[in-house]
């Protein structure tokens, strides 16, 4: 992993780690182009994004409104296919994947944090993380033990029995952040976690989630356009209009003034 | 891009974590079972419209059947209880109403046949019965012919007798008349005289139920019916068999059949699903087919779109559940468990207000009947009913693309 905060963007990173898929990257997505829709309605939403993240590694995606980040987000999480181009999350080319073999990939290497915490209505918060061991083929019991384990660790041990109609925004998004951290995956990732949160709340939840992937060895891709939690990335790669911007960032506020600089409405 | 699809590599760094995934396909149904529970009993208001369109279609179609089989039953009750193996009847039979008589050697040739035990004539027609205050009721009569001793069967005699006993009838000028019908035929009591068909006759005997689709039966002995019905010394309108130890009845049918060629033999079974399927082929299959068809249907259509609306309703749900890593046979089963679970849920309910309501209108004049076969076979075609009206959420659900998660 990567210690330093002084981090480049994907273009920067030594070559030989790009060209091939060594198990020390976690993500590894070349030249990837995505295009929605057929004709003169057709919309290229990612061009010839090259995105490498180390094992371990905490990633900021930052960029405006429609530059791509999501789309790059849901490509590597494996429930978007790009139009062309090279995915390999641990090694495992996955964007040529079976249908039949990617909610299993899924289930079993990714965690995700969603933007409006999507936590199942009818479950309590226990069973919400319990799910997704489940989902793994892990019996009720060691799901139920491992849900408490995390509840604990986002300190809403005394919340398990609470639907999400009973909790407070926060709670809602540290439970799913704890949904997410089941089954340890190596991968997680959050589409705009703070979105939903008012600024102190928003920052110690990623504050959380970050040191829970540090904790459960996790590589984190978090997308974002909030600046009050760059500092909190090992790396921060910008997109703009469907590519990856090139550029140094050094520390926090450093961030702030690259992605002023590529137009993130912060 | 090369768009051939491939497998995961074995040899990939997170293939041991991918194998294990894949195992414990038993809690991953567990899970989706809990998940199918939760889902549906924690929006209220879905579950309960969706179990009462169970219900209703339940209702509907099992009261329909109901009443359809105890009018089936009224048609085919007096076969059933005639306590006899086999019918000779004139040809072309598909009813129990008279035809062309048949002569007195049928019946003899009848006595004849090997394995025949008891052949015994029987006399059918209708009449009516006059009231002291003026007016009259109509009576399905049947003249039988007593046996020569006590333990042989009485062929197309009365049964569910409720006042006297069957040796009465051969009282001279007695007759058997239905119950529930004694208010309508002048307060008759046992001793009672009143006039049928120009004959003065004493009541010595009640049934009670006795009620086809028609009028209601009476009994009387042979000889007073023919004379009653204006039926010559040696005709009768049918010829009941006892069958002898030994033989079948399907075997002694055969050989009568074979004696008689000019009449229609049939074992009670026979004549049964004969009379049920003439029944059944004409108005009475079509009027309760209709309504039951119509009940079934309404009960589809409520349960297909209160399972899709809640579909569409938990959209996000779903999405997420498949971003996570639910497979589409995850929430199929998922939606499946759903339908049976509303099926059995309604069916049972639905059942239960059958059953309440075939107790409530139980009576001599109208019976719903609901056979064990009804009950048992109401939950299996709702669950197939439920499982198919899911068919649109399946499709919704199997179409969603996790992605829209990120939306």
């Amino acid at each position: 992993m990567t210690q330093t905060p002084l981090i480049s963007t994907t273009k920067h990173l030594d070559h030989q780690v790009m060209t091939t898929p060594a198990p020390a990257l976690a993500i590894d997505a070349q030249r990837i182009i995505k295009r929605f829709g057929t004709g003169p309605l057709a919309f290229q939403a990612l061009t010839d994004v090259d995105f490498q993240v180390a094992r371990g590694e905490l990633v900021m995606l930052v960029g405006p409104s429609g530059s791509g980040k999501t789309t790059l987000l849901s490509i590597l999480g494996c429930v978007l296919r790009p139009t062309s181009g090279e995915v390999r999350l641990f090694g495992q080319d996955v964007a040529r994947l079976k249908d039949s073999d990617l909610p299993a990939f899924r289930s079993a290497v990714i965690g995700f944090v969603f933007q409006g915490h999507n936590l199942i209505a009818s479950l309590t918060a226990r069973d919400n993380i319990a799910m997704i061991s489940r989902l793994r083929g892990r019996s009720s019991r060691q799901a139920r033990a491992e849900a408490d384990d995390l509840l604990a660790q986002v300190g809403l041990a005394d919340k398990r029995k609470r639907r999400p109609n009973e909790l407070s925004g926060g709670q809602r998004q540290r439970v799913a952040i704890a949904r997410a951290l089941a089954g340890d995956p190596p991968l997680v990732f959050a589409d705009e976690p703070t979105a939903a949160l008012d600024a102190t709340t928003g920052h110690e939840v990623t504050q959380l989630l970050v040191e829970l992937a540090k904790v459960h060895s996790s590589t984190v891709v978090i997308v974002t356009h909030d600046n009050r939690i760059f500092h909190l990335a090992d790396r921060i790669v910008g997109i703009e209009d469907g590519r990856i911007v090139e550029g140094e960032i050094h520390g926090v506020s450093g961030a702030q003034t690259q992605v002023h600089q590529h137009g993130v409405h912060s | 891009m090369n768009l051939r699809r491939h497998r995961i590599d074995p040899t990939s760094p997170i293939a041991d974590r991918l194998r294990r995934a894949r195992k414990g396909m038993l809690a991953r149904t567990f899970a989706t079972i809990a998940l199918a529970f939760r889902m549906m009993f924690h929006d209220k208001p879905k579950l309960v419209g969706t179990t009462l369109g169970v219900v209703f279609a339940v209702v509907l179609s099992a009261q329909q059947l109901g009443i359809l089989f105890g009018l089936l039953q009224k048609n085919t009750m007096f076969v059933d209880n005639a306590q006899a193996d086999i019918w000779i009847t004139p040809p072309g039979t598909n009813q129990l109403q008279p035809g062309k008589r048949l002569s007195e050697s049928i019946l003899v040739q009848a006595r004849t046949t090997p394995g025949v035990a008891t052949a015994a004539p029987l006399i059918y027609g209708t009449g009516s019965i006059q009231r002291p205050w003026g007016g009259s009721e109509p009576l399905t009569i049947i003249g039988l012919e007593l046996p020569a001793t006590a333990d042989t069967p009485l062929l197309g005699g009365p049964w569910n007798i409720v006042a006297g006993i069957r040796e009465t009838i051969a009282l001279p000028n007695g007759i058997f008349l239905e119950d529930a019908r004694r208010e309508k035929m002048g307060n008759v009591n046992l001793g009672s005289v009143r006039e049928v068909n120009g004959y003065a006759l004493t009541a010595v005997g009640f049934t009670w139920g006795l009620l086809p689709f028609g009028p209601p039966y009476s009994f009387v002995e042979a000889k007073l019916a023919r004379a009653m019905l204006e039926v010559g010394p040696e005709e009768q309108h049918f010829v009941l068999i006892e069958v002898a130890d030994g033989f079948t009845s399907d075997q002694v049918a055969a050989n009568l059949q074979d004696r008689l060629p000019d009449t229609r033999v049939m074992t009670k079974a026979t004549f049964h699903d004969a009379i049920v399927a003439t029944l059944l082929g004409e108005q009475l299959g079509i009027t309760f087919g209709t309504s039951t068809a119509f009940g079934l249907l309404i009960g589809f259509i409520i349960v297909a779109l209160s399972m899709f609306s809640s579909v569409l309703d938990n959209l996000k749900e779903f999405g997420t559940l498949k971003a996570i890593g639910a497979t589409n046979g995850d929430l199929s089963r998922l939606l499946i468990v759903q339908s049976i679970l509303y099926a059995t849920l309604g069916s049972f309910i639905g059942l239960g207000m059958v059953g309440f309501a075939a107790e409530g209108i139980r009576s001599a004049n109208l019976a719903m009947i609901v056979p064990i076969e009804l009950i048992l076979a109401t939950p299996a075609i709702m669950i197939a009913l439920c499982m198919v009206a899911s068919f649109l959420a399946l499709r919704r659900v199997r179409k969603l693309e996790p992605g829209m998660v990120f939306r």
